[in-house]
């Protein structure tokens, strides 16, 4: 980046706010994946005006803009290209209102979504996505990936939440999608196309999310089973019964290996399967709720079942879940984290798939996930440092990625496409719908300024 | 830079999940990359291939990490950066030499004891003798270069003497059955007398003998900056200290010194005579509460409301959360209260970090003073002379009230 251009950006930021050594720039130039890319320069702006400078100025030189907040995301899709300004927004980061008479939060997009969390929740709020990452990733790259977490079955993603945002478009206007009200059909549906635009289509600089009273009851259940398909099917009679629990986690044979061995907590080496089920609501509705979810697990051969109301008591049947992440990293030290969803009625046979999957290539293949949506986190555990590896666990990921169309599901349930599963995206979306996200992407950003090169090529 | 199997593998499992955010108290008050731990991990990457060399930016990232391990704490892949940022500091100093300074103050006066107490006695008459308050009054300090000011009124109100001296060698309580061999910590030696005579007082009173076998300062500071010569020399100096007594327990009142002493068996090959006394070392409450199972009465004066922070390597040896905390409930009761999660983390003293990173240190305690305006506690506890030290001045400059003693101390004085 020319010198003219630094110094205009440092007049519009202030200096301090502009990375240039190549120590600074190499600690933006990843994501929560291994790929990598060192930016020409790093900004973090401090309002939507100077984004939209940067933007403006960004149209007129010729240089490519790699929005990101945390950088927690796991396709790639924050990760700048050489020669790009990776622009931070995590200095952006003021809860602007929570309004419990509009049920709503007005949001900057640095805000990191726990402290959102804990932030609404004070006032008797909720709002419920939960990405896994969520004490550190931020609103911003929540909104722009769409990310959903293990509610999702029960209370939807992001873009469920999502009421209006104020944009910076790729040619440096400040725009404003949706509003205050859950009803808004003014127009094109501006905020639905924004969530999930991965940081293409526009840099979101305000964010209006709509709020639900907190739940004011939680039961947890903790359900083992032989057999995986006894799982499945006790899901399908809970929801037979009219119960959608907040939380359905799904541990497969293998991950629940893992974290015994790392943990020892008395699980059983030789269960096919693990269920940990949450109900919330009105505390009368959870007790009722959760009488049906035992009912279903034992008409459905579960070996053992262990329920839980108060806090310390759920954070213990809670430990193996959390441990999972850790657990599996034992064996190798690689984790690639792959999120492709199926319906839910699919679920025993995924889970099949992806166990001779794992077998065909000779890989670590546990899978653990949000049963109730489909969302299954199939991880393959490699040693990056082992190209042999790498090259299976990549002929794996491709397999699995047909597994789940294959059987009506899709390439990545929350994760986004980025680089990661942009050679793999015609797969799903066809010659013609990649043809009709480049047109609007060249409609509105015609000198393919923001995030070039992710998702699709231009 | 070349790592060891055990650390090449930690960096190895690093998988830039950003975890560490939450738990970084640098990138909390940041918010920037190459403060946090995986950035620092990135970087190591790019120097262990080759792909960065050390220059004074680098060197600066580095040389900024409160290496208090929250991180690691935290980490899904149990990386420990605290370990790795240490293991590149080494890499500095072999690469480009101590800064002048440090070598100075690590390879003179640490391995010097007579020299650290001459050096002790000339700032201890400095601050004593009125020469101090003319050089504040007379605003000399302002033409010092930047901050000097404030650095200087970050120095320790040094102690008349030395408390090694002043204590007789071996302390007998009634009916002895224990042997004790106490390290004083150079903060207790030189500074906080009191916090060494309530250990005293507490043990010997609770038919403990105590030892004060010859010792001096445990290495942290020259280890923290990558001076792994200076740090083994003083470790050796220190083990057979306090090994040949062969005392039933080694007992430490300060939570950097005994983190340091803990992994002397890890850092320097003694042949194994440490390693052996390792399970005997531990912190003075760990010892009253395990090993004492002292029962203390409820304190018959009020000391009004008490709370307790968490020294960084205090919270991960055994009991270190705990026992600190059974101990101030068994004086103060009710009257003990708890600092909100986000307040509990590192004070940001970490050793000379206050000096080096004035600013920044100021920020990383700023959650800590903000929870304690709204607790207005009459006492802050803790289990650390450093972070004592640190705390004193950050709660001097909030205007607030409340006085920071050791746990030990507060024990001694309500029982």
């Amino acid at each position: 980046m020319d010198k003219d251009t630094v110094k205009k950006i440092k007049s519009v930021v202030g200096s301090e706010y502009v990375l240039e050594s190549p120590e600074e720039r190499i600690c933006y130039s990843y994501d929560g994946t291994a790929r990598r890319g060192i930016p020409a320069l790093v900004v973090l702006p401090g309002n939507a005006r100077e984004v939209a400078e940067i933007v403006r100025l960004a149209n007129e030189k010729g240089f490519p803009i790699f929005p990101r907040g945390a950088g927690t995301g796991l396709s790639g899709g924050s990760v700048p290209a050489e020669q790009g300004l990776a622009m931070v927004l995590s200095r952006m980061n003021r809860i602007l209102e929570i309004s419990r008479d509009d049920l709503l939060a007005v949001v900057e997009p640095g805000v990191v979504t726990g402290r959102l969390h804990r932030a609404v929740e004070k006032e008797g709020l909720f709002y419920p996505p939960d990405p896994s990452s969520l004490q550190t990733c931020t609103i911003g790259g929540n909104v722009a990936e769409n990310a959903g977490g293990p509610r999702a079955f029960k209370y939807g993603v992001t873009r469920d939440y999502v009421l209006g945002l104020e944009v910076v478009t790729p040619t440096g206007e400040i725009i404003n999608t949706g509003g205050r009200t859950v009803k808004n059909v003014t127009g094109y549906d501006l905020t639905g196309l924004l969530t999930g635009s991965e940081g293409t289509l526009g840099i979101i600089t305000r964010i209006t999310l709509r709020l639900v009273p907190k739940p004011r009851a939680v039961q947890t259940a903790l359900a083992v089973y032989n057999r995986v398909e006894d799982a499945a099917s006790t899901v399908t009679a809970m929801i037979r019964r009219g119960i959608i629990p907040a939380t359905l986690e799904l541990m497969d044979r293998i991950t629940i290996r893992c974290v015994e061995n790392y943990l020892r907590l008395g699980l059983p080496m030789d269960a096919g399967a693990i269920l940990l089920i949450e109900v919330d609501g009105l505390p009368a509705q959870v007790a009722e709720e959760m009488k049906l979810v035992e009912d279903a697990c034992r008409q459905n051969s579960c070996r053992a079942l262990q329920t839980a109301t108060d806090a310390a008591e759920r954070e213990r049947l809670w430990k193996a879940r959390r441990a999972v992440s850790t657990a599996i990293v034992q064996i190798k030290p690689t984790k690639i984290s792959e999120d492709a969803t199926v319906p839910r009625s699919k679920i025993p046979e995924m889970v099949e798939r992806l166990k001779s999957i794992g077998e065909k290539y000779g890989l670590h293949l546990p899978v653990f996930g949000h049963a109730g949506d489909g969302n299954l986190h199939p991880n393959i555990l490699v040693d990056k440092r082992d190209p042999v590896e790498m090259e299976k666990a990549e002929k794996a990921v491709q397999e699995i990625f047909r597994a789940a169309l294959d059987l009506g599901g899709t390439l990545s349930g929350e994760h986004g496409v980025g680089l990661l599963k942009k050679p793999y995206l015609e797969w799903e979306a066809g010659a013609g719908g990649i043809e009709y996200m480049k047109a609007i992407k060249k409609a509105v950003d015609p000198r393919n300024v923001l995030n070039p090169g992710k998702i699709f090529q231009v | 830079m070349k790592l060891n199997e055990t650390q090449e593998q930690m960096i190895n499992r690093c998988s830039r999940c950003g975890s560490c955010q939450a738990h970084c108290p640098l990138y909390l008050a940041t918010g920037v990359e190459p403060l946090v731990a995986r950035g620092k991990v990135e970087l190591l990457e790019h120097l262990i291939e080759g792909r960065l060399e050390w220059n004074d930016k680098l060197a600066e990232v580095f040389s900024t990490c409160l290496l208090c391990g929250n991180c690691g704490d935290n980490c899904p892949n149990q990386v420990r950066v605290d370990h790795l940022v240490r293991e590149a500091r080494r890499d500095l100093v072999a690469a480009r030499g101590l800064p002048v300074i440090k070598r100075t103050v690590f390879q003179q006066l640490l391995k010097n004891d007579g020299r650290l107490s001459a050096a002790a006695r000339l700032v201890c008459f400095y601050q004593r003798s009125g020469i101090q308050r003319l050089v504040r009054a007379g605003k000399v300090l302002n033409l010092l270069p930047g901050g000097l000011t404030v650095k200087e009124s970050l120095l320790p109100r040094l102690a008349a003497g030395e408390f090694r001296k002043l204590v007789p060698r071996v302390n007998r309580g009634k009916k002895s059955t224990l042997r004790v061999a106490y390290f004083t910590g150079c903060m207790t030696n030189y500074v906080f007398h009191r916090t060494g005579r309530s250990v005293l007082n507490l043990l010997t009173g609770n038919g403990v003998e105590v030892t004060i076998p010859e010792q001096g300062c445990c290495g942290l500071p020259a280890l923290a900056a990558g001076d792994y010569d200076t740090a083994g020399e003083l470790a050796r100096r220190n083990i057979a200290g306090f090994t040949q007594s062969e005392p039933d327990y080694i007992v430490v009142d300060c939570a950097s010194c005994l983190g340091t002493l803990l992994e002397y068996p890890r850092l320097f090959d003694d042949g194994g005579t440490f390693a052996r006394a390792e399970e005997k070392v531990m912190d003075i409450s760990r010892f009253l509460v395990e090993v004492l199972d002292i029962k203390l009465p409820p304190a018959t004066k009020d000391a009004g409301i008490v709370t307790y922070h968490d020294p960084c390597h205090l919270k991960r040896t055994p009991g270190g959360k705990e026992y600190p905390r059974a101990l101030l409930k068994m004086v103060s009761g009710p009257r003990f209260v708890e600092l909100p999660a986000d307040a509990g983390r590192c004070c940001g003293s970490a050793g000379s970090f206050n000096l080096e990173h004035y600013r920044l240190s100021r920020e990383v305690v700023k959650p800590k003073i903000r929870a304690l305006e709204v607790m207005q506690p009459d006492i802050i506890a803790t289990g650390c002379p450093a972070c004592m030290l640190h705390l004193e001045h950050a709660i001097k400059d909030a205007s607030l009230p409340a006085r920071v003693v050791h746990t030990v101390e507060l024990l001694n004085i309500l029982t």
